[in-house]
This record gives C-alpha cells, sequence and structure tokens, in this order.
C-alpha cells in the first residue's frame, strides 16, 4: 500500500499521466498516475490518502522546483495532467463529500484579458495541494466572480492579468467584490503584477508564482 | 584598438570600424541585403572598391571569378576591414527582391522615400524612381522605445494620455530622417511610403489604439492612411500625398503585407512561408489562392530585451557561436570583445547546449547551476534559456495552427524566409535543431528586412498588388485555437 502511493507521487511529480504516455523516458513502460490510482483504490487505499499522501505532496514538490527554476512550464503542466488523470479517478469520492478539501479557491483571467496559461497552471498546483477550485476561465467580469462566490461561501478569489493594459480591471473587480462580500479575500497574480499594486488596489494578497498562492493557502487552512 | 574608415558611395556615409570587422556588420544596418546570408552563394553584396584594399582568400577569388567580376570588387559577406577604404555599394543600383530575383519596375518621374517604422528600428531610403537607385539611407532607434520595448507598453503609453507626444516624436522623426536624406540630395519628393505594424501605424496617424489593449483586441481602422506633410509637421514639400500602408489585421500590419508582396508568397503555386522574428513574431503561410497570417507574441526574446546579457545584433553583440572540437567559439559583431548575445547567437547557444548535453529536453540546465559560461563575460542563464523556449515555442505552435487551419503539412511548405533585423546571421541547422522551425535546411532561407523591399516596391505599383495580397489573406488568433496550450506548451521541448 505505502509502495503504490510511493509510485504514485513519483508518477504525479514526474508527469507520468498513464502507462502508455512516452514521457518522462525514464518510467517508459511503467504505469502511470492513472493505473497507479485505479490500483490503489483496489486494493483499499482510501481516496483521502490518495489525495493527501500521494498527490499533494507531489505537487508541493513541483511547485517548489518550479518556483526554484529547477523545472520550467512543460514538466509543471505534464505533472499538472498526471494529477489531473488520477484526480479523474478520486471525483465520485469529491461528489459524495468523502474526501474533505481544505476549501474552495475561485480563479479567472480578469475582463479584457484572454490569457489562462499562468491561471491553469495556479489552478493545477493550487487544486493539487488539496483545495477545491472553481475555474470561471478568461474575460471575467466583476458579476460572475461575485456570483461565483454566492455559490460557494467562504470561498477564496484569485484574479489573473497578464497585460499591463487589462490589469488595471484588476483594481475595479477587487473594489466590486468587496462592496458586495466584504470578507472574502482576493489574491491576485500574473507577469505584471506585484505587491505594491496589490496592496494600492486594497487586494489581500499577491505571489510571484503557484507555489507562493499554495503555501499563503496552506497557512491560511491550517 | 586600430580604427579604419568606411566610406560608402553614394550614400556619402563614413563609418568609423574597427580592425578586421566583417564588411556585413556594418552594412546591413543600411538596409543592405545579403539574400543567401553570407554564404558567397548570390553575390548580391557585391561591393566595387574604389579606394583603399580588402585582401582576398582564395575561396573569395573564386567566388568572384564564378561571378565574372573584376579585381576591383569583392563580396561583402567574405570580406574585412583592415584599412581605410571606400565602397560602391552595387547593391543600390537595383532594388533587390528577398528571394534573389530582382524587381521588375516600371520607372517614373520624380524621388521616392520608402520607410520601415519598426517598433525597435525605424530604416528610411531615398529612391530615385526613373532607376530604381537608392539615393540615401538613414536608420535610427524609435524614439518611441523611451515609453516601452514592446507594442503593449506604447498602447499603455497612448492609454495614459501620452498619445499626443508619442505620435508627435515619431512624426517629427520621420520627417528629420527625410530631411537628412534631403541636405545630400535636394531633390523633389514625389511620393512617401510608411509600412509597419498596425500599432506603430494608428499612432503614427494619431488614431484610437484603445481597441487593441483589451478583449476583444480588436479595431476595424485597419486601411491605408493618408497625410500632407504641413500635417504630420515636416517642413518639405511631397507631391503626392504620405501613404502609410494598410493593415492585414489587428495585430498584423503593412509590414507583412509588404514582406507578402517582396516574398511573392500570392503569386505562387506551391505554400510559402514567411517568419518575421522580431517580438511579435508574425508568422504568414498562403500561395496564390489563400494566405494566412498571425502575430504570435514571441516576446523581445529575439531582439535581447528578456535575455539576461542579450542585446540587439550591434557592435559588442556575439552574433554566433560555433561548436569547434568540443569547445564553444563567439563570433562578435565589430570585432570587439563581447559584451552581450543577440538572437541569433541565443538560437545557437540553446542548439549547442543541447547537442553536448549540458542542458535537458525541458532546456534544464544538468549540472543543476543556475548558468552555464558561453565566451568572455557572456554566460546564459536558466531563466534565459526559458526566455528563449517561451519565444520559440511561441513561433513554432503559430507554425502548426496556420498549417492546421490550411490543412497542409509543415513539411509541405516548399519555402520558408526568415525576415528579422538579426537574419543574416542566423545558423538554420540550428534554427532546426532547437525545434522552433520543423522543415529541412534547403527550404529555408534568410532575408533581411522584406518590409523595406515591399514598401520599396509600393513605390512603383497602385494599390493592384496590395488589394490583391488582402482578399485573400486572413487573419488568425492563434490563442482561439482549442488545443493552443497544448501544442504551445509542446513546442518548448528541445
Amino acid at each position: 500500500m505505502e509502495e503504490l502511493l510511493e509510485k504514485l507521487l513519483e508518477a504525479v511529480e514526474l508527469g507520468k499521466v498513464d502507462f502508455k504516455s512516452p514521457y518522462p523516458p525514464q518510467l517508459k513502460g511503467q504505469d502511470g498516475a492513472l493505473e497507479l490510482t485505479i490500483k490503489a483504490l483496489e486494493t483499499g487505499v482510501g481516496p483521502q490518502q490518495i489525495l493527501e499522501n500521494a498527490l499533494v505532496p507531489a505537487m508541493d514538490r513541483v511547485g517548489k522546483k518550479f518556483s526554484e527554476n529547477k523545472i520550467f512550464v512543460p514538466q509543471m503542466l505534464m505533472s499538472a495532467k498526471a494529477m489531473g488523470a488520477s484526480m479523474l479517478q478520486l471525483k465520485p469520492f469529491f461528489t459524495s463529500g468523502e474526501i474533505k478539501t481544505k476549501g474552495t479557491f475561485i480563479i479567472g483571467t480578469v475582463k479584457g484579458d484572454l490569457h489562462d496559461i499562468g491561471k491553469n497552471l495556479v489552478a493545477m498546483m493550487v487544486e493539487g495541494s488539496g483545495w477545491t477550485v472553481v475555474d470561471l476561465g478568461v474575460d471575467v467580469p466583476s458579476a460572475r466572480y461575485i456570483e461565483a462566490v454566492n455559490n460557494h461561501p467562504g470561498a477564496i478569489v484569485a484574479l489573473s492579468a497578464l497585460l499591463t493594459t487589462t490589469m488595471v480591471n484588476m483594481g475595479e473587480i477587487v473594489s466590486d467584490i468587496k462592496a458586495n462580500l466584504s470578507t472574502t479575500k482576493v489574491f491576485i497574480g500574473g507577469a505584471p503584477v506585484n505587491n505594491e499594486f496589490c496592496q494600492k488596489i486594497g487586494a489581500d494578497f499577491y505571489a510571484p508564482d503557484p507555489q507562493g498562492v499554495v503555501e499563503y493557502l496552506n497557512r491560511i487552512a491550517s | 584598438m586600430i580604427k579604419h574608415s568606411i566610406r560608402l558611395h553614394p550614400l556619402g556615409k563614413e563609418l568609423l570600424v574597427n580592425d578586421q570587422t566583417p564588411l556585413i556588420d556594418v552594412l546591413h544596418e543600411f538596409g543592405i541585403e545579403f539574400p543567401c546570408g553570407g554564404k558567397g552563394t548570390c553575390g548580391k553584396c557585391k561591393v566595387r572598391l574604389l579606394a583603399g584594399e580588402v585582401e582576398t582568400t582564395v575561396t573569395h577569388q573564386q567566388k568572384l571569378g564564378k561571378f565574372g567580376l573584376s579585381p576591383d570588387w569583392r563580396l561583402a559577406c567574405f570580406s574585412q576591414c583592415t584599412s581605410d577604404i571606400t565602397l560602391e555599394i552595387e547593391q543600390f543600383n537595383h532594388l533587390i527582391l528577398a528571394d534573389e530575383s530582382e524587381f521588375g519596375f516600371q520607372p517614373q518621374q520624380g524621388y521616392g522615400i520608402a520607410i520601415d517604422l519598426g517598433t525597435t528600428t525605424v530604416v528610411a531610403q531615398l529612391i530615385d524612381l526613373s532607376s530604381a537607385k537608392v539615393l540615401a539611407v538613414e536608420t535610427m532607434l524609435n524614439p518611441q522605445v523611451k515609453f516601452g520595448a514592446n507594442l503593449i507598453s506604447r498602447i499603455q503609453a497612448c492609454l495614459d494620455g501620452n498619445s499626443p507626444e508619442i505620435t508627435r516624436i515619431i512624426r517629427s522623426a520621420t520627417g528629420t530622417m527625410i530631411e537628412l536624406m534631403l541636405k545630400k540630395h535636394p531633390v523633389e519628393i514625389h511620393k512617401v511610403i510608411l509600412v509597419g505594424n498596425s500599432i506603430m501605424q494608428l499612432i503614427f496617424s494619431n488614431c484610437d489604439v484603445s481597441p487593441l489593449s483589451m478583449y476583444p483586441f480588436k479595431t476595424d481602422n485597419l486601411g491605408m492612411k493618408t497625410f500632407d506633410p504641413e500635417e504630420l509637421g515636416w517642413s518639405f514639400q511631397v507631391k503626392d500625398k504620405v501613404k502609410f500602408y494598410p493593415s492585414i489585421g489587428s495585430f498584423v500590419g503593412s509590414d507583412i503585407l509588404a514582406g507578402i508582396a517582396a516574398t511573392g508568397i500570392h503569386q505562387k503555386e506551391n505554400y510559402t512561408a514567411l517568419i518575421d522574428l522580431g517580438t511579435n513574431g508574425e508568422i504568414v503561410i498562403g500561395n496564390k489562392n489563400q494566405i494566412v497570417c498571425a502575430s504570435t507574441a514571441a516576446g523581445p526574446a529575439f531582439e535581447g530585451a528578456s535575455i539576461s546579457m542579450g542585446m540587439r545584433a550591434v557592435s559588442g553583440a556575439i552574433s554566433s557561436l560555433n561548436l569547434v572540437e568540443e569547445k564553444i567559439e563567439a563570433i562578435v559583431i565589430g570585432n570587439t570583445a563581447p559584451k552581450g548575445i543577440c538572437g541569433s547567437a541565443l538560437i545557437d547557444a540553446v542548439a549547442i547546449l543541447y547537442k553536448m548535453e549540458l542542458i535537458g529536453m525541458f532546456g534544464e540546465i544538468n549540472s543543476g547551476e543556475s548558468q552555464i559560461h558561453l565566451s568572455g563575460k557572456v554566460s546564459l542563464t536558466q531563466k534565459d534559456i526559458n526566455e528563449f523556449q517561451l519565444a520559440k515555442a511561441a513561433i513554432a505552435a503559430g507554425l502548426t495552427i496556420l498549417a492546421k487551419n490550411l490543412s497542409v503539412e509543415l513539411s509541405e511548405i516548399e519555402t520558408i524566409y526568415i525576415a528579422g533585423g538579426f537574419g543574416n546571421y542566423i545558423n538554420i541547422g540550428n534554427v532546426i535543431a532547437t525545434g522552433m522551425i520543423e522543415s529541412q535546411e534547403e527550404r529555408i532561407h534568410k532575408m533581411g528586412n522584406t518590409a523595406l523591399i515591399g514598401a520599396k516596391m509600393f513605390l512603383f505599383s497602385d494599390s493592384t498588388i496590395t488589394n490583391a495580397i488582402l482578399a485573400k489573406t486572413r487573419h488568425i488568433n492563434l490563442e482561439g485555437h482549442p488545443n493552443f496550450q497544448d501544442i504551445y506548451v509542446d513546442k518548448m521541448l528541445l
């Protein structure tokens, strides 16, 4: 049992999605996250255990390596895909409530902006750290963030923007959210954004990379 | 270091260069083209030595013999400056097409000005319309760079209320360039034609750029803009209206329209591609039936801007790197100590480091260190390699998605032209090795400034060519492709 979880952790960390996946070369011919998760469930490993003892630590390692420039976007995405393959098997347990997540994290690229790779990476990393993620997509106006928080009371909201011309919309969205839902925490991120801008527009938290978001979320959750 | 002067006839320019500076390093800045990319196979960069000495190697002499040139001729791409010299630039006696054929022109009365208004560099040439000879050339850094290096920063500057100033300085700069050429050749100007990307056109024309600042990133204001010299603040007369040519799409401008004209994609039977390796990384694929184009947001890596020791292809930049007996050797523009690295050598560096197994398929430095030494004081960091991967993936993904759009395979594209400021220095084998262009070496051709060549062609034609091109060209939004993210990330691999 321990061994299965350890293998799953390795498969997710290195981005081995399933048996037939050619990545990474050193795991060729071995089971990927998909098969290992099915086997773990079959041998009676609890879904919560799979999440907490394999997926979360794997994505934590991935996030740290990305943050230290040790891996780049492609490896991170492969790991996220491997995690996604595993999560799909765990989905019924999330729906039934058998798996408890740490909370709900709502994320979207702000109104006026279409860039979503950075937002997607953050969403995957946060999901991999044991949170429920609600992804609102791109070009998201204030009303849709607010609607999502109303559907998921207590959720944290994260705004993403890639361009200097669209990051200005973050200010307006933060104000709108705070005016309607004063206790909601709002995070911001994206290439042109920094901590100074975060404070200026009255957002609660800024992180320069996905790992920063995950670490802060874990501090809140504990 | 010993310096020599190079006088350029008929431009009336005098340059001061270091001993043993290759002529290709100093001449390409004046809009001189090296169609074969410095291999000595086309003979188009021939110059006549009017005074001074330029030594020739045996290979060089054989090449001159092959082209039937008398002893006073040199191929600029094979020559170095070792004494004070005066050169006549043969190329400016003819308009030269990027595909190595000359442009058949209808002689006209008077004189014209062609301007390529780039985000970073502006080039202007004064042309005798009766002979198509280039009489004078001016180049300058776009003064708008003080508002930022990339297009989004220029748009931002306009939104921040700098719109009148950013328009004024570029109108004034182009006016000054023309005046400088007129000082040497006091002639009456009949035509002025400008080409540039869509944002450069809108800013020059004092039009609203805000629709391009956010979703849906679209403007309908793409058409040709015409001006009287007075409204541009120019103090000289122009017989016809000053024309800034129409854009193809919201992010693909008349510089690419000119590039299509220069490469003749719209007339080709087989699929042909044009890739401009600049910040916007525009890509065109098409033939005589249909053309698709897109801008790729390659970012400024190829222009050196996001690379820790990156710089443009100017003196002091490493222009290429070669692997000689397991050691990396650098060639530096202007034959000086290396100060940084330009786009062409960045491609070389990644290809060579991957071949030497110093970096892996994900771009990771295998030793685990944060940087790799290249030459002199110049190193490449892990982040630089990642920036390169983003840029090359943008190009590779763009090519893939455009080809899919036409339902052709990349292998079916018969000719691929590379344009860009450092195009002459590019090692095509290395471009292929990095996976940026998935094709064969013999199909890829380097070129210089296709925008300027096209603008010169426009001086001799009415709007028939541009209308014909615009009618069959579609602008594609790459990020709208459902698999964009997967394709883009996949192309980041080496």
